[in-house]
This record gives structure tokens, sequence and C-alpha cells, in this order.
């Protein structure tokens, strides 16, 4: 049979961000892949050697869309950290509030994405407007839909009253209920099931030595969780569990990321309940004592590290980002060899791409 | 036991095990903010060390490499975790930009060390490079994170 060359991107309806594959196909078996990535460097760990530290999280915040928050959560822990800063708890809490909703409203639109490449439209629909609840509540918190601009170093900019807080706790028992049924689905339906089962399996082994991390990791028998095992206040005193499966295939993905979900919105309720009186922010020096700190969260893919260097001006010296998605993305070519073309979807989509993250 | 005592007994024995190894060599060992151990090592001893960590302690999550132009050397720093930061620190003069390849023992560095090549230009021995990973195809604006390097 001759053999045909696919290019899948950079533009491509399958991708919602730049990234080159050119698959070699032999009748409909994907036999060769090559990845090219780089299409939206934007520079911006250079970029933060030219801006002071207050500047840089107006910038971190938009190295991705989906995972803004957790980026300058990151940053501004690792810069507090270096300050020895202690960040008031209410803000810290109103911290995590964030991220743990930033965290469901990544996996909803996930969903959506990876049934849309199966060809799952309705779930698509009902993921994205579930989703919607989400986005209404960062809103009402943060002023923005996506992009929340509410960390500051030493704490958060914004503050909820008991009545908002009700009120997210009535939105959250809708979207609970919303999050249920679209669990079912995954886990009963059985034309999501023939499309994902046994598709682009990893072991826990290769995902050891590719040092995956995040829901792809969890979903080939990695139990790792930087919430739990590296627990940042207030998650060191939040009770939740940490969804891991041993299959290591697309359906095992969807599974982790769907409880994990659930997981969110019931420390969203335990946030809320704990919600402690006091300030929402310390006050920082502008300038920042000499010194070098790593800095790690738990974002929607995975582990965030940032590591940070600074000189004792009020600009940092060097800012390093490492996203988890840069990490996962080594494993594709190895999952892409020897499947068939209908699976590249699912197998592409399996990975969460955030090319945005992975390129800074 | 709490995590911080966990912590701290795990890393004595690590770097018990690194002195047994290399009993020679005096490392400087710093504690960083935010549970982070920097070891700063010579350029030679850092695969040992590294093969020591996987072999010994069933270490073996490298975060990401960071490469950073000081101005008077290029250091390279390993973040290893396992529950734990700890980081190996590596400073390589101007002449002598090279270190061999993790690839071969962990293959998840193979993006981390051709992201510091094409940015620093420090040369990993043995590591397969087909082309440039994040700058374009036709870049001729030097290495992008050194001190010297213009703006483009």
């Amino acid at each position: 049979m001759s053999k045909i060359t696919v290019p899948i991107g950079p533009q491509h309806p399958l991708l919602k961000e730049p990234l080159a594959f050119t698959l070699t196909l032999e009748g409909e078996h994907v036999i060769e892949s090559a990845m090219r990535i780089g299409y939206v460097h934007r520079g911006i760990e250079r970029l933060c050697q030219e801006r002071t530290y207050v500047q840089n999280i107006h910038l971190l915040e938009r190295v991705c869309g989906i995972c803004s928050h957790i980026h300058t959560t990151t940053f501004c822990q690792g810069v507090e950290g270096l300050l020895g800063l202690e960040v008031p708890l209410r803000g810290l809490h109103i911290r995590a509030l964030l991220c743990e909703l930033e965290r469901i409203h990544s996996h909803l639109l996930w969903l959506g994405v990876q049934a849309r490449n199966i060809g799952f439209d309705t779930i698509f629909m009902y993921a994205w407007r579930d989703r919607e609840i989400v986005l209404d509540i960062m809103e009402d918190l943060s002023g923005g839909r996506v992009s929340h601009a509410v960390n500051v170093i030493g704490g958060v900019r914004i503050d909820l009253t008991p009545e908002r807080r009700d009120q997210i706790m009535a939105q959250l028992d809708v979207l609970e209920a919303q999050i249920e049924t679209l669990l079912g689905v995954v886990e009963n339906e059985r034309s999501f099931q023939a499309r994902t089962r046994d598709i682009g399996r990893l072991t826990t082994e290769q995902a050891r030595r590719y040092c995956v991390v995040g829901p792809v990791a969890r979903a080939s028998g990695v139990d790792i969780d930087l919430r739990r095992d590296a627990p940042y206040p207030p998650y060191d005193h939040l009770k939740f569990r940490v969804p891991v499966r041993y299959e290591g295939d697309a359906w095992a993905r969807t599974l982790v990321r769907m409880l994990e979900t659930v997981e969110s919105v019931h420390l969203c309720r335990q946030i809320l309940t704990a919600l402690p009186d006091g300030p929402t922010a310390a006050r920082a020096k502008r300038r920042v004592p000499a010194g070098e700190v790593v800095s790690r969260a738990e974002a929607p893919r995975g582990e965030v590290v940032y590591y940070i260097r600074s000189d004792g001006s009020d600009k940092p010296a060097r800012v390093k980002v490492r996203t988890p998605t840069l990490t996962n993305l080594i494993i594709l070519p190895d999952q892409l060899q020897n499947i068939s073309m209908a699976d590249v979807s699912v197998v592409l989509s399996g990975v969460d791409l955030c090319i945005a993250c992975a390129d800074r | 036991m709490s995590r911080l005592l966990t912590q701290i007994y795990l890393f004595e024995e690590i770097f018990a095990a690194l002195q047994a190894a290399f009993p020679d060599e005096t490392w400087l060992v710093e504690a960083k903010p935010l549970d982070d151990t920097f070891i700063t090592l010579p350029p030679g001893r850092l695969r040992p060390a590294v093969q020591l960590l996987m072999d010994q302690f069933d270490l073996y999550h490298l975060s990401t490499i960071t490469g950073d132009d000081t101005g008077e050397e290029v250091r390279l720093l390993y973040h290893f975790w396992s529950g734990y930061g700890l980081t190996f620190c590596v400073r390589l003069p101007y002449t002598a930009l090279s270190m061999p390849t993790l690839t071969d023992i962990i293959p998840g560095a193979r993006f981390y060390e051709q992201e510091v090549q094409e940015m620093l230009g420090v040369t990993f021995e043995g590591l397969a490079v087909t082309g440039p990973l994040f700058l374009p195809d036709d870049w001729e604006g030097g290495y992008p994170l050194r001190r010297t390097a213009e703006r483009v």
C-alpha cells in the first residue's frame, strides 16, 4: 500500500491552538508522526526580565487563557516565598476557590472538546452550557470570565460578602447535578466508551519515564497530586480524594477528569464554608530580596513549576515557567504510533493540549 | 510524622548517600523557600548523582531544567520532585557550555534540554535534535535568553 502524508495543523478543526503534526499513513494506519510546536512562542520568560514583579502578574496571566489563575498563583506564591511574606488565610482561601473553579471550567471545556472530537456534539453543547455557570460565578467574583486579575503579591484583591457566598453555593448545587449527569454518560454510554476505551494507552512505567503529570499520569496509575503531596494552604486542611485509574487509555483520562471535577465542586463548598475572617492581602515590598525559589502548584493539567531568581531589584533576574502540557506533549509521538486515523482525534485531545501554555 | 520532618529525614538520607558515593567532594547545599534544597555539584557528577537518586530512592520525577545566564556563567538547574523539591545546580563557564544528556535515563528530559540548547546555546551531548523547538525555522537572532542577546 502506498504511503500518504497528512498534515494536521498548524490550523486544523481538531486543534484549538496552533500545533503541527505530519502523519504518514499506510492505508488507515499511522506509521510515523512528526510534531512541531512553537507557533505561539512569545518569549514570555525573556519579557519577564524587563518588567517589575507587579507587571509580571499581568503578563503571566496571559500565558494561558484556560489556566490563567494558577499561573499567577504559582508566581505570587514564589515571590511571597522570596519576600518571606505570610499571606492572610482569607486571601489563600479565595485564591484556592478560584483555582478550583478554574479546574472545573477547564475540565468541562476539555470534555466538550473531547466529545466534539468523537462526534458527540450533544455532550459538547451540554458541557459548555454547564461551564457557563462557572464562568458566571467567576465573573461575579472578579469581573472577568476567563482572565480574572485576582492575585496580587500578598494575597488577592477581591472579597466576597455572605450573600455572594450563599449565591455561589446555590449555583454549585445546580452545577453538581449537571456534572453528575455528564459523569454518568462517560461511565455508561456505549458509543462514548467505544470511541475511547483502549485508545492511546500509556502504561504506568511509560508515565514515570516520561515524567508525565496531571490527569494523564493519574489515569495511568501514577498517584501524584501536588494539592495533597506538597500541600500549600489551604489544601493542607481540606479533605478531598485524588482519583486514580490504571487503564491508561483515553476513557480513563476522561473519567479521572470528571471525577476531579466532582471533587473540585466539593472543595469549593468546603472553602466557602471554612472561609476565615480577616484581610485578603498583606502589603508586599516592591523590591524583592536577592534569592531564588521554586514554586509549584497543581494546575488543571498537572504540575506547573516556576523558578524565580531575584537580584534584589524590583525586576526578576530570571523567571522560568514549566507548564504541564509541555511535559505531556512528549508522549504524543509514541501514542500516535500504529493507530487508526480515526483515533488520532481522541489521542490528541486526551492529552488536554494547551499549546499557549507549552510554548509560552 | 509530619510532612516537614519526613522531608528532612529523607533528605538527610539522600545527602548521606551522595556523600558516601562521592566522599572526596564537598558540595554546597542550600535550603530554599517553599520546601526546596539546592545542591551545587560539578558538571561531571550530575549524571552519576541522578542515577543514584533513581536507583536508591526511586526519585525519577524531573520537573524541568532551568537555564540561567547570570552574566558570569550559565547555571543549569535540574529540578527534581518527590513530595519535596531537590534541585541539582551545575555551573558552566561560557567557554565550556556542554553537558551530557539525561534523555537515555530520563526520556522526559528531552524538551527541557532542547529548550536550554536553543535558548542559551548549551550543547547536550547525545541529544538527538531534529530542528528548533520553539524558535522559528529561519531564526537568526542568536540565543534569546543570553544576557548579551539583543531585543528583536
